[in-house]
């Protein structure tokens, strides 16, 4: 796979970028555009609508036409449906290598969710149940005593501001209810009857059989074995919710493979419910979407409490959805430092971790092309995280590109890293975050001695550790 | 000293008329002394009250012989709701409280105080919190002919560690530190008290210690963890039962020593005045949101407010601002446990007698003598003797109702809302829930009702699962394996059923035991009957984490 070949002034189709520039000079000022970028969660609606007929042949070919990288040419302008939805390709990354059989699936779906984009009536009834049931909008909290600790730490008393993206109060405990629900929403616009999901900590799937509940849905999780035994208290929350769980053996990938093995038995009638930016198009992009209005808000919030951006973004990276919530709103804006933490396990030379984006290689999996843990002959490497949510030998295809064109910066937190930021946020903050956002924090130790004071990083808190609780009680008697 | 002489007797005079239980159970003579007992003690704490407070004894009088009206101040000078309330404390904690009312009346109306709480409330808190309409419950509680009311939840589980109790916990901390008060105490039973406590105090930087009976510490280890992650200390109290009453004298001793250097957080709308008073205001937020939410949503007011009564603060909190609307009925439901009649239950404003337990007036459970009935409910949240003296005022003045459901009505509740909405609520929040089975039935078409979600029941699921499920419980996973060759498919296909198999197990009567038991249940059990190895590791994943056998 060549990767010289993408071409920064190659677009995929000329109406949009004469859209995009018209726009562009009518934006006089920054702020401008960003006050007009977060009006609202349903803004799509009043986004110029772009019919581009969806080729498929030609998905494999055009390497070049990364919707991302085009955003970096028609700077600060608000994204198109089309460009929301892209055409499945990350620079290299990305695509649909998938059997022949599910390829017709996977249109059906591309082409429900660009009507969903263009559908005011869903995007109204979404907006509603995000603010009614999900409990958003999530704060941007300012967290005093964390900013005050690394300001102790340093020499000279100053250091950066600290900002929590607080995902953790949203309801099921995770920012992955953003997207369960949207999608729940898709599946039943589809008029399919059964969800299937697959899990790793149990976050996505707990948001998965609350919102297959809330829409009347049944559902189906695959889970892995070791991820049972870990997230016990994440299972029977599913099965109150009227889930039913299947065991896999292994964990979170071989829980996803069988939940797509399970899904291709029952095309006509089941939906896969993607809980992460991976797998082949159009669900990086369709993920992605519904969690990008982690970023937006944070956009908007920020522009209230401090009249500005933030300066640096950090968030946890497993697959990624957490992170790309985030930072796919600020990804156009240069200035805007973007650092994924990926889990470094017991150490990044035991082998036993989940650092895909810093010791991965490219290669095929689960329908998309991009950074993998694999061994010499290709094969798929066991991930380690005391995370289970980071537990993923993938990593979202868009976040593999933003690693290559040097966009975004990706760094690792061992697990006894994480297990003291985990104390630390209880101990100063009263907040237990999830161990996989505690690798995020885990990274400030690193990173605050090197910022000017004053600077603002956000953090995103993608969700709440009481599930973990048991965790960090065990490894204290270890 | 003067003015202790001349009122410790006018407040007798007019306090007894309105103790029922002294008069009516006049027939009853065997009782007649106990009774005397119960009701002195009561008004030589009363004495202790007037004399403190009261600099002008004609002024007290008026308010005695006031019958109970909506339109007086709630609570008035003396911290009382009608009769209710009071402050039947030692006189070494008279000066705290009233040091308490102070600082909270002065901080009260304080714009940097409001504003600094505003803040919190809004970022950490996570508020506002959500009306959400509960679109597959109203849907649920339609009748045939497609008519009935439609109802709404004030998403309290959503807050920051998943109850309301934070609200109030965050501004006493907040008081607190105002106050120049470095040392938090609260005492706890489960330990949800104790975690949201310990929480504001890391919140705040502030010292913490949380009593707790060292029994309950045995059975909470995790809640105590917690804590101790939070950096509270946890103080274990052998003495008595050494449960939550022990652990609540323990802390009440420890204020006393040190009531210059300690505020004591309490968590609900209880105790000694001005604690009601503050409670509420510090929860009537939630009234707030739902009069504007309303307003917003189909611009008016709600109908009906429904909400758990344990001691009360929750309910408090969302009727407080709809008190004064007479047309908005106020349904608060307590816990039946066993059933009002199997004398386990915490209904105290059904069952119970006006009485003084932790220095107020207040219904009670208690006996003939006096004494508190341990009170019984499923959830932890609402099994206290007592509740908040603004509720029995309520209760009197017949503007709020009052009813109960029982263990088993509210775990339904539980199941269904889970079910229906995807929303796990509390166990204390199920009693409310459980209550529109009874109330759906009879309100027209398109009234709307508000009720108050007032917890997340995460906590609550080990409990929940252990009462719905009740299949036999499994030696260990090394008594388990699979069967292979059970002849399932025409008696329960395509569901899998677990077999345990002992080696001095009867296979045969377990098996057809089981079965009896699924069909009749209607549930999925886990477990692999084809033996593969796949499915073996997946069995003993699920027997290992105490899940083997759990099915709803």
């Amino acid at each position: 796979m060549a990767c010289g070949s993408f071409n920064y002034s190659f677009f995929a189709n000329s109406v949009g970028k004469e859209m995009c520039e018209k726009r562009k000079t009518g934006n006089i000022a920054k702020v401008a555009t960003c006050s007009l970028a977060v009006q609202g969660n349903t803004s799509t609606t009043a986004k110029p609508v772009v019919e581009v007929p969806a080729d498929q042949n030609s998905t494999f070919i055009n390497l070049g036409r990364s919707s991302t990288k085009r955003r970096f040419e028609t700077h600060r302008c608000q994204e198109t449906i089309e460009e929301i939805i892209g055409n499945g390709k990350f620079g290299r990354f990305g695509g649909k290598f998938v059997p022949e059989t599910l390829i017709t699936c996977l249109n059906m779906l591309e082409a429900e969710f660009r009507s969903v984009l263009h559908d005011v009536q869903f995007q109204a009834e979404l907006a509603t149940a995000l603010r009614d049931y999900v409990g958003r909008e999530t704060p941007l909290y300012y967290a005093q005593r964390l900013t005050e600790h690394y300001k102790s730490k340093s020499c000279s008393g100053e250091g950066p501001e600290i900002y929590l993206k607080r995902e953790d109060l949203n309801h099921g405990g995770a920012h992955k209810m953003n997207n369960a629900i949207a999608q729940a929403m898709i599946a039943r616009r589809m008029g399919r009857t059964r969800v299937v999901a697959a899990t790793g900590a149990g976050q996505h799937g707990v948001a998965t059989a609350a919102a297959c509940a809330k829409l009347s849905l049944e559902c189906t999780v695959f889970m892995g074995t070791k991820d049972i035994e870990k997230q016990s208290s994440n299972v029977l929350l599913m099965k109150l919710l009227g889930a039913q769980v299947k065991s896999v053996a292994g964990n979170f990938k071989d829980a996803t493979s069988e939940a797509f093995r399970n899904w291709v038995n029952d095309l006509e009638t089941s939906y896969y419910l993607t809980g992460t930016v991976v797998g082949p198009h159009p669900c990086p992009s369709m993920v992605r979407e519904f969690q990008s209005v982690i970023g937006k808000e944070t956009r908007k919030q920020a522009l209230e409490k401090w009249g500005g951006e933030p300066d640096v973004l950090v968030a946890c990276v497993g697959s990624g959805s957490n992170a790309l919530g985030l930072f796919h709103e600020f990804i156009d804006d240069e200035d805007v430092r973007l650092i994924g933490v990926e889990g470094a396990g017991i150490g990044l030379d035991s082998g036993h971790h989940s650092a895909t984006l810093t010791r991965g290689e490219v290669g095929v999996y689960h329908g998309a092309m991009s950074y993998l843990l694999q061994d010499h002959e290709g094969q798929i490497v066991g991930p380690h995280s005391i995370g289970v949510g980071l537990e993923y030998p993938g990593v979202s295809p868009e976040l593999s590109f933003l690693k290559d064109s040097g966009r975004a910066e990706f760094h690792t937190a061992t697990d006894q890293e994480a297990l003291d930021a985990y104390r630390l946020l209880c101990r100063l903050e009263g907040i237990f975050p999830a161990l996989e956002a505690c690798h995020a924090l885990a990274f400030l130790d690193k990173l605050c001695p090197t910022l000017r004071s004053g600077t603002k990083v956000v953090v995103n808190c993608s969700g709440r550790g009481d599930k973990d609780a048991a965790i960090v009680f065990n490894s204290k008697l270890t | 000293m003067a003015a202790s002489t001349c009122c410790s007797s006018t407040p007798c005079k007019h306090h007894s008329p309105s103790l029922p239980k002294p008069y009516n159970s006049s027939s009853f003579p065997s009782h007649l002394p106990l009774k005397f007992r119960k009701f002195t003690s009561r008004a030589t704490a009363a004495a202790t009250v007037f004399c403190t407070l009261a600099h002008d004894a004609a002024a007290a009088v008026v308010m005695q012989e006031a019958p109970p009206s909506l339109d007086l101040p709630r609570p008035d000078s003396f911290g009382r709701f009608g009769k209710y309330g009071g402050k039947y404390v030692p006189e070494t904690l008279m000066y705290a409280l009233s040091e308490l009312e102070t600082a909270f009346r002065s901080l009260a109306g304080d714009p940097d105080f409001e504003r600094e709480l505003d803040g919190i409330l809004k970022d950490y808190v996570g508020r506002e919190s959500p009306l959400y309409f509960a679109e597959r419950l109203t849907e649920h509680y339609k009748r045939p002919d497609g008519e009935g009311p439609h109802i709404y939840l004030k998403r309290e589980d959503l807050n920051h560690t998943g109850a309301h109790k934070i609200n109030n916990a965050v501004a006493q901390a907040l008081l607190a530190k105002r106050l120049g008060k470095q040392r938090i105490i609260a005492e706890t039973g489960a330990g949800q008290h104790g975690v949201a406590t310990a929480t504001v105090c890391a919140r705040f930087g502030l010292q913490c210690i949380i009593y707790m009976g060292a029994q309950d510490m045995e059975r909470q280890a995790l809640n105590v963890f917690r804590m101790q992650l939070l950096g509270a200390e946890v103080r274990p109290v052998h003495s008595g039962t050494a449960t939550l009453k022990d652990a609540t004298s323990e802390a009440i001793r420890d204020w006393v020593t040190n009531v210059e250097t300690t505020h004591y957080i309490l968590g609900s709308v209880a105790g000694p005045h001005p604690y009601p008073m503050m409670v509420r205001e510090f929860h009537k937020v939630i009234g707030k949101e739902t009069r504007k939410q309303a307003l917003e949503k189909w611009g008016g007011k709600p109908d009906v407010l429904v909400a758990c009564v344990g001691g009360g603060s929750n309910a408090m909190g969302l009727f407080h601002e709809f008190v004064d609307d007479k047309d908005v009925r106020l349904i608060g439901v307590e816990a039946a446990g066993y059933g009002l009649d199997s004398g386990k239950h915490a209904a105290t404003l059904t069952k119970g007698e006006v009485g003084v337990l932790h220095g107020a007036m207040s219904y009670l459970l208690q006996d003939d003598d006096g004494q508190i009935i341990e009170p019984h409910s499923i959830s932890a949240g609402l099994d206290y003797p007592g509740v908040g003296p603004e509720h029995s005022f309520l209760k009197d003045t017949g503007r709020a109702e009052y009813y109960s459901v029982t263990d088993d009505e509210a775990l339904e509740a539980f199941k269904r809302l889970s079910r229906l909405e995807g929303i796990i609520p509390a166990l204390e929040t199920s009693h409310a829930l459980a209550y529109l089975e009874k109330l759906c039935p009879t309100l027209p078409n398109g009234t709307k009702v508000v009720l108050n979600c007032s917890g997340r029941g995460d906590k609550d699921v080990q409990t929940a699962i252990k009462y719905l499920q009740p299949l036999l419980p499994l030696p260990s996973a090394r008594h388990l394996r699979c069967f292979p060759s059970l002849p399932l498919s025409h008696t329960h296909d395509p569901s899998p059923l677990l077999l345990h198999s002992p080696a001095s197990f009867d296979f045969g009567e377990a098996f057809r035991f089981e079965l009896k038991r699924v069909s009749h249940i209607g549930m999925t059990l886990f477990g692999f009957i084809d033996g593969s190895s796949t499915d073996a590791q997946g069995m003993d994943a699920y027997c290992r984490s105490g899940l083997a056998f759990v099915a709803l």
